[in-house]
Protein backbone atom coordinates (compact mmCIF):
# COMPACT_ATOMS: atom_id res chain seq x y z
CA UNK A 1 0.00 0.00 0.00
CA UNK A 2 1.21 3.08 -0.76
CA UNK A 3 2.04 5.70 2.15
CA UNK A 4 1.37 9.43 0.81
CA UNK A 5 4.42 11.59 2.72
CA UNK A 6 4.34 15.08 2.85
CA UNK A 7 6.96 17.51 3.53
CA UNK A 8 5.00 17.99 7.41
CA UNK A 9 4.39 14.36 7.64
CA UNK A 10 8.45 13.86 7.22
CA UNK A 11 9.60 16.50 9.54
CA UNK A 12 6.84 15.27 12.21
CA UNK A 13 7.71 11.43 11.58
CA UNK A 14 11.54 11.94 11.43
CA UNK A 15 11.84 14.52 14.44
CA UNK A 16 9.55 12.20 16.50
CA UNK A 17 11.27 8.95 15.96
CA UNK A 18 14.56 10.88 17.08
CA UNK A 19 13.49 12.30 19.87
CA UNK A 20 10.88 9.24 21.29
CA UNK A 21 14.55 7.54 20.73
CA UNK A 22 16.39 10.03 22.99
CA UNK A 23 13.75 9.42 25.48
CA UNK A 24 14.36 6.05 25.81
CA UNK A 25 18.22 6.74 26.26
CA UNK A 26 17.68 9.47 28.92
CA UNK A 27 15.60 6.86 30.92
CA UNK A 28 18.24 4.80 30.84
CA UNK A 29 20.52 7.68 31.64
CA UNK A 30 18.38 8.05 34.94
CA UNK A 31 18.06 4.64 35.74
CA UNK A 32 21.94 4.80 35.72
CA UNK A 33 22.45 7.71 37.90
CA UNK A 34 19.88 6.12 40.31
CA UNK A 35 22.17 3.15 40.99
CA UNK A 36 24.83 5.27 41.27
CA UNK A 37 23.36 7.28 43.68
CA UNK A 38 21.81 4.03 45.82
CA UNK A 39 24.94 2.52 46.10
CA UNK A 40 26.98 5.42 47.46
CA UNK A 41 29.30 5.85 44.77
CA UNK A 42 28.46 9.96 43.74
CA UNK A 43 29.30 12.91 46.11
CA UNK A 44 26.40 14.82 47.32
CA UNK A 45 27.65 18.02 45.03
CA UNK A 46 27.75 15.50 41.88
CA UNK A 47 24.57 14.40 42.88
CA UNK A 48 23.00 17.69 42.64
CA UNK A 49 24.43 18.67 39.42
CA UNK A 50 23.56 15.12 37.84
CA UNK A 51 20.01 15.68 38.76
CA UNK A 52 19.68 19.20 37.46
CA UNK A 53 21.51 18.54 34.09
CA UNK A 54 18.51 15.35 33.45
CA UNK A 55 16.02 17.97 34.85
CA UNK A 56 17.37 20.57 32.10
CA UNK A 57 17.72 17.25 29.34
CA UNK A 58 14.02 16.84 30.54
CA UNK A 59 13.05 20.64 30.27
CA UNK A 60 14.49 21.04 26.76
CA UNK A 61 12.75 17.67 25.42
CA UNK A 62 9.31 18.82 26.76
CA UNK A 63 10.19 22.00 24.57
CA UNK A 64 10.72 20.39 21.19
CA UNK A 65 8.09 18.12 21.75
CA UNK A 66 5.64 21.41 22.18
CA UNK A 67 7.05 24.01 19.91
CA UNK A 68 6.85 21.04 17.28
CA UNK A 69 3.70 19.39 18.05
CA UNK A 70 5.11 15.94 18.18
CA UNK A 71 3.64 14.56 21.77
CA UNK A 72 1.37 12.10 20.07
CA UNK A 73 3.88 10.72 17.63
CA UNK A 74 6.37 10.33 20.30
CA UNK A 75 4.46 8.85 22.61
CA UNK A 76 3.10 6.21 20.10
CA UNK A 77 6.62 5.52 18.84
CA UNK A 78 7.44 4.47 22.55
CA UNK A 79 4.67 2.65 22.98
CA UNK A 80 5.49 0.58 19.85
CA UNK A 81 8.61 0.01 21.14
CA UNK A 82 7.30 -1.36 24.22
CA UNK A 83 4.57 -3.54 22.43
CA UNK A 84 8.24 -5.36 21.59
CA UNK A 85 9.91 -5.26 24.38
CA UNK A 86 7.61 -5.47 26.97
CA UNK A 87 8.01 -8.58 29.34
CA UNK A 88 4.64 -9.18 29.41
CA UNK A 89 4.00 -9.86 26.24
CA UNK A 90 6.28 -12.75 27.02
CA UNK A 91 4.27 -16.08 27.65
CA UNK A 92 7.91 -17.82 29.32
CA UNK A 93 7.11 -14.82 31.56
CA UNK A 94 3.61 -15.42 32.39
CA UNK A 95 4.77 -19.17 32.91
CA UNK A 96 6.82 -18.13 35.80
CA UNK A 97 4.58 -16.12 37.27
CA UNK A 98 1.84 -18.51 37.37
CA UNK A 99 4.56 -20.81 39.17
CA UNK A 100 4.79 -18.13 42.15
CA UNK A 101 1.08 -18.30 42.41
CA UNK B 1 -11.97 1.46 -26.20
CA UNK B 2 -11.76 -1.96 -28.64
CA UNK B 3 -8.27 -2.29 -27.98
CA UNK B 4 -7.62 -1.72 -24.07
CA UNK B 5 -10.38 -4.30 -23.70
CA UNK B 6 -8.60 -7.13 -25.51
CA UNK B 7 -5.94 -5.67 -23.43
CA UNK B 8 -7.82 -6.03 -20.39
CA UNK B 9 -9.24 -8.87 -20.99
CA UNK B 10 -5.75 -10.99 -21.76
CA UNK B 11 -4.25 -9.10 -18.45
CA UNK B 12 -7.56 -10.50 -16.28
CA UNK B 13 -6.14 -14.05 -16.82
CA UNK B 14 -2.46 -13.56 -15.42
CA UNK B 15 -3.65 -13.84 -11.69
CA UNK B 16 -6.21 -14.79 -8.89
CA UNK B 17 -7.53 -13.23 -5.83
CA UNK B 18 -7.56 -15.73 -3.05
CA UNK B 19 -10.07 -14.52 -0.16
CA UNK B 20 -10.20 -18.02 1.14
CA UNK B 21 -10.68 -21.76 1.15
CA UNK B 22 -13.10 -23.95 2.10
CA UNK B 23 -14.49 -26.69 3.37
CA UNK B 24 -16.70 -27.54 0.60
CA UNK B 25 -15.82 -29.20 -2.80
CA UNK B 26 -18.96 -27.16 -5.07
CA UNK B 27 -18.16 -25.18 -7.85
CA UNK B 28 -20.64 -22.08 -7.55
CA UNK B 29 -20.57 -18.65 -8.58
CA UNK B 30 -20.83 -16.10 -5.98
CA UNK B 31 -22.23 -12.91 -8.02
CA UNK B 32 -20.35 -9.55 -8.59
CA UNK B 33 -19.28 -9.65 -4.48
CA UNK B 34 -15.86 -8.64 -5.00
CA UNK B 35 -13.06 -6.40 -4.61
CA UNK B 36 -13.70 -3.46 -7.24
CA UNK B 37 -17.68 -5.57 -7.30
CA UNK B 38 -15.29 -8.73 -9.44
CA UNK B 39 -17.16 -11.61 -10.08
CA UNK B 40 -16.34 -14.66 -7.20
CA UNK B 41 -16.59 -17.74 -7.94
CA UNK B 42 -15.10 -21.08 -5.81
CA UNK B 43 -12.41 -23.50 -8.00
CA UNK B 44 -12.86 -27.02 -6.22
CA UNK B 45 -10.07 -29.41 -5.82
CA UNK B 46 -11.78 -32.86 -4.21
CA UNK B 47 -13.68 -31.57 -1.23
CA UNK B 48 -12.02 -28.40 -1.07
CA UNK B 49 -12.13 -25.16 -2.83
CA UNK B 50 -10.47 -21.67 -3.02
CA UNK B 51 -12.76 -18.46 -3.22
CA UNK B 52 -10.99 -16.13 -6.23
CA UNK B 53 -11.66 -13.76 -8.73
CA UNK B 54 -10.02 -13.02 -11.62
CA UNK B 55 -7.87 -10.06 -11.75
CA UNK B 56 -4.05 -9.07 -12.79
CA UNK B 57 -1.66 -10.24 -11.07
CA UNK B 58 -0.20 -6.96 -9.26
CA UNK B 59 -1.80 -6.26 -5.81
CA UNK B 60 -4.80 -3.75 -5.33
CA UNK B 61 -2.86 -0.11 -4.90
CA UNK B 62 -4.23 2.91 -4.51
CA UNK B 63 -3.83 6.41 -2.95
CA UNK B 64 -7.29 7.00 -2.17
CA UNK B 65 -7.90 6.22 1.14
CA UNK B 66 -11.47 6.03 0.66
CA UNK B 67 -11.18 3.48 -2.78
CA UNK B 68 -8.78 1.25 -0.22
CA UNK B 69 -11.21 0.99 2.71
CA UNK B 70 -14.13 0.01 0.20
CA UNK B 71 -11.71 -2.77 -0.69
CA UNK B 72 -10.50 -3.66 2.48
CA UNK B 73 -14.87 -3.77 3.18
CA UNK B 74 -15.66 -5.78 0.39
CA UNK B 75 -12.82 -8.21 1.01
CA UNK B 76 -13.77 -8.74 4.36
CA UNK B 77 -17.89 -8.96 3.24
CA UNK B 78 -16.56 -11.91 0.77
CA UNK B 79 -14.74 -14.00 3.68
CA UNK B 80 -17.89 -13.28 6.13
CA UNK B 81 -20.11 -14.51 3.27
CA UNK B 82 -18.06 -17.94 2.68
CA UNK B 83 -17.85 -18.50 6.60
CA UNK B 84 -21.62 -18.28 6.41
CA UNK B 85 -22.35 -20.02 3.36
CA UNK B 86 -19.57 -23.07 4.14
CA UNK B 87 -18.85 -23.26 7.87
CA UNK B 88 -15.21 -23.25 8.21
CA UNK B 89 -12.79 -21.14 6.31
CA UNK B 90 -8.94 -20.28 6.22
CA UNK B 91 -8.64 -16.86 5.49
CA UNK B 92 -5.95 -15.28 3.57
CA UNK B 93 -4.82 -11.73 4.19
CA UNK B 94 -5.80 -8.88 2.18
CA UNK B 95 -4.31 -8.62 -1.22
CA UNK B 96 -2.87 -12.45 -1.32
CA UNK B 97 -3.08 -13.19 -5.70
CA UNK B 98 -2.18 -16.06 -7.02
CA UNK B 99 0.10 -15.57 -10.29
CA UNK B 100 -2.12 -17.76 -12.82
CA UNK B 101 -5.30 -18.94 -14.11
CA UNK B 102 -8.00 -21.53 -12.27
CA UNK B 103 -5.88 -24.58 -13.42
CA UNK B 104 -3.16 -22.98 -11.33
CA UNK B 105 -5.44 -22.41 -8.14
CA UNK B 106 -6.47 -25.84 -8.98
CA UNK B 107 -2.73 -26.84 -8.72
CA UNK B 108 -1.48 -25.27 -5.93
CA UNK B 109 -5.30 -27.00 -3.63
CA UNK B 110 -3.54 -30.42 -5.31
CA UNK B 111 -0.12 -29.39 -3.77
CA UNK B 112 -1.48 -27.90 -0.35
CA UNK B 113 -4.39 -30.34 0.09
CA UNK B 114 -3.11 -32.41 3.19
CA UNK B 115 -1.71 -29.16 4.88
CA UNK B 116 -5.30 -26.86 3.70
CA UNK B 117 -7.64 -30.12 4.83
CA UNK B 118 -5.73 -30.49 7.87
CA UNK B 119 -6.16 -26.56 8.83
CA UNK B 120 -9.70 -27.10 7.72
CA UNK B 121 -10.28 -29.81 10.06
CA UNK B 122 -8.24 -27.42 12.72
CA UNK B 123 -10.64 -24.65 12.62
CA UNK B 124 -13.92 -27.08 12.19
CA UNK B 125 -17.11 -25.39 14.04
CA UNK B 126 -14.26 -22.66 15.34
CA UNK B 127 -13.56 -18.91 15.19
CA UNK B 128 -11.92 -16.02 16.35
CA UNK B 129 -12.91 -13.97 18.88
CA UNK B 130 -10.79 -10.98 20.43
CA UNK B 131 -10.37 -10.95 24.18
CA UNK B 132 -9.55 -7.02 25.21
CA UNK B 133 -9.01 -6.92 29.24
CA UNK B 134 -8.86 -3.30 30.50
CA UNK B 135 -8.09 -1.46 33.85
CA UNK B 136 -9.18 1.56 35.31
CA UNK B 137 -5.40 3.58 35.46
CA UNK B 138 -5.83 5.65 38.42
CA UNK B 139 -7.75 2.27 39.83
CA UNK B 140 -4.23 0.48 39.13
CA UNK B 141 -2.26 2.87 40.33
CA UNK B 142 -3.76 2.95 43.60
CA UNK B 143 -3.90 -0.53 44.55
CA UNK B 144 -0.10 -0.81 43.35
CA UNK B 145 0.44 2.17 46.08
CA UNK B 146 -1.51 0.05 48.60
CA UNK B 147 0.34 -2.63 48.50
CA UNK B 148 4.30 -0.93 47.98
CA UNK B 149 5.61 0.97 50.93
CA UNK B 150 8.92 2.11 49.10
CA UNK B 151 7.01 3.35 46.53
CA UNK B 152 3.76 5.60 48.63
CA UNK B 153 6.56 6.89 51.11
CA UNK B 154 8.63 8.00 47.85
CA UNK B 155 5.76 9.63 46.44
CA UNK B 156 5.30 11.69 50.11
CA UNK B 157 8.86 13.15 50.12
CA UNK B 158 8.44 14.03 46.26
CA UNK B 159 5.64 15.86 46.90
CA UNK B 160 7.34 18.02 49.18
CA UNK B 161 10.55 18.92 47.09
CA UNK B 162 11.01 21.64 44.56
CA UNK B 163 10.37 21.62 40.62
CA UNK B 164 14.12 20.76 40.02
CA UNK B 165 15.68 20.07 43.11
CA UNK B 166 13.38 16.98 43.56
CA UNK B 167 13.81 16.12 39.78
CA UNK B 168 15.72 12.75 40.40
CA UNK B 169 13.97 11.50 43.26
CA UNK B 170 10.73 12.35 41.10
CA UNK B 171 11.50 10.16 38.31
CA UNK B 172 12.78 6.93 41.11
CA UNK B 173 9.15 7.51 42.25
CA UNK B 174 8.04 7.30 38.47
CA UNK B 175 10.26 4.64 37.39
CA UNK B 176 9.65 2.50 40.64
CA UNK B 177 5.78 3.01 39.41
CA UNK B 178 6.30 2.17 35.68
CA UNK B 179 8.05 -1.16 37.37
CA UNK B 180 5.22 -2.05 39.39
CA UNK B 181 2.51 -1.56 36.52
CA UNK B 182 4.51 -3.61 34.05
CA UNK B 183 5.21 -6.56 36.93
CA UNK B 184 1.18 -5.72 37.88
CA UNK B 185 0.23 -5.96 34.47
CA UNK B 186 1.78 -9.60 33.67
CA UNK B 187 0.60 -11.14 36.61
CA UNK B 188 -3.11 -10.20 35.85
CA UNK B 189 -2.46 -11.24 32.45
CA UNK B 190 -1.38 -14.83 33.61
CA UNK B 191 -4.28 -15.37 35.71
CA UNK B 192 -6.96 -14.06 32.84
CA UNK B 193 -4.95 -16.23 30.74
CA UNK B 194 -5.84 -19.04 33.28
CA UNK B 195 -9.12 -18.50 33.63
CA UNK B 196 -9.80 -18.22 29.83
CA UNK B 197 -7.31 -21.24 28.84
CA UNK B 198 -10.08 -23.85 28.88
CA UNK B 199 -12.52 -22.31 27.14
CA UNK B 200 -10.10 -21.81 23.90
CA UNK B 201 -8.65 -24.27 21.54
CA UNK B 202 -5.93 -21.99 20.87
CA UNK B 203 -4.75 -18.41 22.13
CA UNK B 204 -2.75 -15.95 21.01
CA UNK B 205 -1.32 -12.99 21.99
CA UNK B 206 -2.74 -9.87 19.86
CA UNK B 207 0.47 -8.01 18.64
CA UNK B 208 -1.13 -4.86 17.35
CA UNK B 209 -4.45 -3.56 18.59
CA UNK B 210 -5.70 -1.77 16.09
CA UNK B 211 -8.66 0.50 16.72
CA UNK B 212 -10.08 0.48 19.99
CA UNK B 213 -13.12 2.71 20.70
CA UNK B 214 -13.91 6.33 22.23
CA UNK B 215 -14.95 4.58 25.38
CA UNK B 216 -12.38 2.68 26.06
CA UNK B 217 -9.42 5.32 25.02
CA UNK B 218 -9.21 6.41 28.35
CA UNK B 219 -8.32 2.74 30.27
CA UNK B 220 -5.28 0.94 30.47
CA UNK B 221 -5.20 -2.50 28.43
CA UNK B 222 -3.70 -5.32 30.64
CA UNK B 223 -3.70 -7.60 27.98
CA UNK B 224 -5.16 -8.25 24.12
CA UNK B 225 -6.21 -11.90 23.57
CA UNK B 226 -7.28 -13.54 20.53
CA UNK B 227 -8.98 -16.83 21.29
CA UNK B 228 -9.75 -19.76 18.60
CA UNK B 229 -13.14 -21.07 20.12
CA UNK B 230 -15.48 -24.25 19.41
CA UNK B 231 -19.20 -23.13 19.13
CA UNK B 232 -19.80 -24.58 22.07
CA UNK B 233 -17.88 -23.17 24.06
CA UNK B 234 -18.49 -19.59 23.34
CA UNK B 235 -20.91 -19.72 26.21
CA UNK B 236 -18.67 -20.48 28.83
CA UNK B 237 -15.84 -18.11 27.42
CA UNK B 238 -18.81 -15.25 27.74
CA UNK B 239 -19.50 -16.30 30.80
CA UNK B 240 -15.94 -16.27 32.57
CA UNK B 241 -15.20 -12.91 30.72
CA UNK B 242 -17.93 -11.75 33.33
CA UNK B 243 -16.82 -12.57 36.13
CA UNK B 244 -13.35 -11.02 35.49
CA UNK B 245 -15.59 -7.97 34.61
CA UNK B 246 -17.40 -8.11 37.87
CA UNK B 247 -13.61 -8.00 39.44
CA UNK B 248 -13.97 -4.50 38.43
CA UNK B 249 -12.11 -4.24 34.92
CA UNK B 250 -13.33 -3.59 31.68
CA UNK B 251 -13.74 -6.54 29.21
CA UNK B 252 -13.99 -6.14 25.51
CA UNK B 253 -15.23 -8.98 23.64
CA UNK B 254 -16.07 -9.69 20.01
CA UNK B 255 -16.79 -11.93 17.53
CA UNK B 256 -16.80 -14.32 15.79
CA UNK B 257 -14.29 -13.38 13.16
CA UNK B 258 -12.76 -15.59 10.49
CA UNK B 259 -9.81 -17.22 12.36
CA UNK B 260 -6.92 -14.74 10.61
CA UNK B 261 -4.53 -15.58 13.73
CA UNK B 262 -4.70 -18.88 13.57
CA UNK B 263 -3.59 -19.86 10.39
CA UNK B 264 -0.33 -19.11 8.81
CA UNK B 265 -0.66 -18.61 5.09
CA UNK B 266 3.08 -18.72 4.72
CA UNK B 267 3.35 -22.41 5.39
CA UNK B 268 0.62 -23.45 3.01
Amino acid sequence: MVIKVDEGNLKQGLLGLVVALVEIIEEALERQALRRIENGRLTAEEETRLGEALADLNEALKRIKKENDIEDVVDSVIDGLSEVTDVFLNPERWEEEMKKT
Amino acid sequence: MKETKVIGETSLREGRYVYCVVDSGAKLRLGNIGIAKAEVYTVPHRDIAAVVHACQSQPYQSEDANKVMEWILSYNDVVDGATEQFGTVIPFSFDTIVKGDDIAIENWLGRSYEKLKHDLERLCQRAEYVVQIFSDQDKLVEKILAENQALRELKQKTSQMPERAGYLLRRKFELGLKDAFNATRAKLAAEFASKIKEHAEEMEIERRVSHLPENYKDKKLIVPFSCLVHKDKVKGLGQALGKISQEGYAVRFTGPWAPFSFVKPEEI
